[in-house]
């Protein structure tokens, strides 16, 4: 492993778990669609993208504990609540409500994908190698959900009317997947984040709205406040600590079985 | 000590667990370094995974150290796996993409690869051409599904001869 300084690295493991966290949460959510997606191949397709996300978290979160001595399922289910980096869009249950999950994903898959691209050139090579290969693989699921929004979008008028509502209900707290974890200005600064903010949030607006165009939808998104304290800084809805719960019932049981 | 080729010659009769065709036609193999560990050798395999965390790597990892390791002289060997280069579905030899045609799975062809560039953009190229099928060459094929029975598969469908097959996922 390359070295760091001392200073940037609590913020640089937040950075990789909030990457992690964003992917094991969405992972579980879109996993709680296995054996009831409303064809076969959309059940196939959600069992897939859940096995894609647990995968590349756990990767991540491997490189996360190579430096501070952690295992992948130490980070993943060993936490409290407060030490988790998600953002609040991938911890709302979608109430198994098939539009609702795909306008999760169309905020959610977009952001991954620009987020990945910058940690590809990253710096931290282990890193950059990385984002690079998970950037590739992430080309599926954003190809996937414009698909279905757009499917959706043009569809009935009850498709079209509940894709709308769901776009609109997350729209509001979708701008939060761009809260910087503490210190972000200073990864950004020593190039193990490069890139820009604000140039990403314009990039990740115009790629959804492009999308919601093209299914004749269309979603109020304000700009980021990076100043409102959220997901990236253990600020957490109410829904983490249950949907923890149930993801560590087993784990909790013996933290240190061998599987 | 034993040679590089003697340890190719065996790498190249391990099969994929999950797909017909051996780990070096699937281009999993970057390098074998072989260096003298007392009177045996200890050997390394650098090796590309092809999906990240596909939970074929560890069953081929351990094929790769019985087999390698069964053969006289070595006396160690260690499977490293790597992401640079990335694996990239361009790195599947003629013969395996042959392999594997036969047994009903396509290969995305040569060229519309995958690029990185700049702060913002990941631009996916797709290729204009359809996916010719595998049993009877019609291109009159369509995708029924991005998502296959493992991570690396799509699912195609042959209006001609009414077969579906497997198309892998251009990364």
């Amino acid at each position: 492993m390359p070295e760091l300084p001392e200073h940037l690295k609590k913020p640089f493991i937040n950075l990789l778990l909030a990457a992690a966290d964003d992917k094991l949460f969405l992972g579980h959510r879109n996993s709680e669609w296995t054996g009831l997606g409303p064809i076969l191949e959309e059940d196939i397709a959600f069992s897939a993208l859940a096995q894609d996300e647990m995968a590349h978290a756990s990767a991540l979160y491997e490189l996360a504990g190579a430096i501070d001595g952690r295992s992948a399922d130490q980070l993943a289910f060993g936490r409290a609540p407060g030490e988790y980096r998600c953002a609040a869009i991938v911890e709302v249950p979608d109430e198994f409500d098939w539009a609702t999950a795909m306008a999760r994903r169309l905020f959610c898959n977009h952001f991954d994908v620009l987020r990945l691209t910058r940690l590809s050139m990253s710096v931290y090579k282990p890193l950059a190698d990385l984002a690079r290969r998970l950037a590739a693989e992430q080309q599926a699921h954003v190809q996937h959900v414009d698909d279905w929004t757009m499917r959706l979008g043009s569809g009935t008028p009850e498709s079209h009317r509940r894709i709308q509502q769901a776009i609109e209900a997350l729209a509001r707290i979708a701008p939060q997947l761009f809260e910087p974890v503490e210190r972000q200005d200073q990864l950004v600064a020593a190039g193990l984040y490069p890139g820009d903010d604000l140039e990403m949030y314009d990039a990740w607006r115009a790629a959804v709205e492009h999308v919601l165009g093209r299914g004749h939808l269309s979603a109020r998104l304000d700009d980021f406040n990076p100043e409102e304290r959220g997901g990236r800084r253990g600020v957490h809805t109410v829904h983490l600590a249950p949907m923890l719960d149930e993801m560590c019932e087993v784990y909790r049981l013996e933290p240190d079985a061998a599987w | 000590m034993i040679d590089r080729r003697s340890i190719m010659d065996v790498l190249r009769t391990i099969p994929d667990p999950e797909m017909p065709i051996s780990i070096v036609d699937l281009g999993l193999i970057e390098s074998v370094e072989v260096a003298p560990s007392g009177d045996q050798s200890a050997v390394r395999v650098v090796a590309l995974p092809t999906f990240v965390g596909c939970p074929a790597l560890d069953m081929i990892r351990r094929d790769i150290e019985d087999r390698v390791g069964a053969l006289p002289g070595v006396g160690s060997v260690r499977v490293q796996w790597v992401n640079d280069p990335p694996w990239s579905v361009d790195r599947i030899s003629a013969a395996g993409r042959e392999s594997l045609r036969a047994h009903g799975v396509t290969v995305p062809p040569h060229g519309n690869r995958l690029e990185v560039h700049g702060s913002a953009t990941v631009a996916l190229t797709v290729g204009a051409a359809a996916v010719p099928c595998p049993f009877c060459g019609s291109t009159k094929t369509r995708r029924e599904s991005p998502f296959g029975p493992t991570r690396c598969r799509m699912i195609y469908y042959c209006d001609a001869c009414r077969n579906s097959f497997e198309h892998l996922k251009r990364v």
